[in-house]
């Protein structure tokens, strides 16, 4: 099972340029790691220290925020979307 | 009472209305049914107009502003259309910062308000705006800087105005979608509603634009409104150019309204949730009402309106629309 996982410009030296890359997982925690393993660094410029969300990273599953349904342990499935974008004012 | 001594008093009180066509159960014993605010009802036409009469007013009170002052303000447009007309009628200047990629009917109106206006680079979007405002306040120290995205009064408009104007019309109200820019409708009425009837939810609908706009150079460049905190949100979607401008076409062909962009958007998001509910309970009733931010005037320019969906979004791509 592969899940899409768009990357914002900003990260893309962590993929060799690439708009978006495959990985797996169960929950967006499993996945973050799958991706790692892959694209090395990648999971250090998403997630502080102890474990949380960047405060300026945002991640989407399917276009809905994960800081809302259940951050790292938000559950994914096969053929769900994940866009992550940065922290930008609007309006 | 519809008689006001200046333009300055005729704001907020505007119309919600039912959209029986697009909700998923207009009727029944539980229906799932959608409501718009029409903020286009505003004096210049966008729910900024709040905020704007707000902060003048907050800063007037504290005296930061006094007659000739001039007040600065990043801004993609519609805080700067608001602020300008105010500025003009309580005799202050105004300079705003707006970011290049905005569409030539803000400009226009800003000019014709007489507002001074300074373009930050497309490149970075909104982000750009704030950095380079703050830039120009410190060259400027006797400039007075209301700044939108951290001013309490923009948020306590929203808690003052359209929170309780919704609970007022829609006592049965349950869901409560707004965009989420300098994040003060929702902070503002949504912390309302979570005091006056704690079982609504708020849901912010964010406009998602080309990587233009997302153009930092590096994470920590990133930028979180002062104003916003995420314990008074239910849920948050992003929206892309391509899904608000279907919304906003549907909002015109099925129940007359004629709207701006990011109107569109917290469409989607709003038949997200309607959607959802309908979909799962046949024995569930939602009253969802969704703030019509502008009317579509503004964005003519932009081919939004017309031609396939597809080729509007591509010409939309690179824009600031919210």
């Amino acid at each position: 099972m592969a899940i899409e996982v768009k990357i914002p410009t900003i990260l893309r030296t962590y993929t060799d340029g690439a708009k978006s890359v495959d990985a797996k997982g169960d929950t967006l925690s499993a996945l973050i790691d799958d991706i790692d393993g892959s694209h090395p660094g990648l999971k250090g410029r998403l997630i502080t220290d102890d474990g949380a969300l960047h405060r300026f990273v945002n991640i989407y599953v399917n276009d809905e925020d994960v800081r809302f349904t259940g951050s790292l342990d938000t559950e994914l499935k096969d053929g769900d979307v994940v866009t992550v974008l940065p922290a930008v004012a609007g309006g | 009472m519809t008689r006001y001594d200046s333009l300055l008093e005729a704001f907020g009180d505007t119309p919600l209305v039912g959209l029986p066509r697009l909700s998923p159960r207009w009727d029944g014993a539980n229906p799932v049914r959608l409501w718009a605010k029409l903020e286009d009802r505003n004096p210049t036409g966008s729910i900024k107009d709040r905020a704007a009469m707000a902060m003048v007013r907050a800063a007037e009170a504290e005296g930061r502003l006094t007659p000739g002052c001039t007040i600065l303000e990043p801004t993609s447009g519609n805080t700067g259309i608001s602020l300008a007309m105010v500025a003009k009628l309580r005799g202050y200047g105004l300079v705003c910062v707006m970011p290049e990629n905005t569409s030539i009917e803000r400009r226009q109106l800003l000019e014709m308000f007489g507002a001074r206006i300074i373009s930050s680079p497309a490149a970075g979007g909104s982000n750009q705006a704030v950095a380079t405002a703050k830039q120009i306040a410190q060259q400027n120290p006797d400039w007075v800087m209301l700044y939108q995205y951290g001013n309490p009064a923009n948020a306590q408009a929203h808690y003052e105005g359209t929170g309780p104007e919704l609970l007022r019309d829609l006592p049965t109200l349950t869901h409560f979608v707004a965009g989420l820019g300098t994040t003060g409708t929702l902070m503002g009425a949504g912390r309302f509603l979570r005091e006056k009837a704690p079982d609504v939810q708020n849901i912010a609908a964010e406009p998602r634009y080309g990587e233009l706009d997302y153009g930092l150079r590096n994470i920590d460049e990133g930028f979180v409104p002062e104003l916003y905190d995420d314990s008074v949100l239910t849920s948050r979607f992003s929206v892309t150019s391509y899904d608000a401008l279907r919304r906003t076409r549907e909002l015109i062909e099925n129940e007359g309204i004629f709207a701006g962009v990011s109107t569109g958007a917290i469409l989607h998001a709003a038949l997200a949730v309607a959607d959802r509910i309908a979909a799962k309970d046949p024995a569930t009733r939602a009253d969802i009402a969704f703030v019509v931010a502008d009317g579509g005037w503004k964005y003519l320019s932009t081919g939004a309106y017309s031609g396939s969906l597809q080729q509007a979004a591509e010409r939309l791509e690179g824009q600031l629309w919210a």
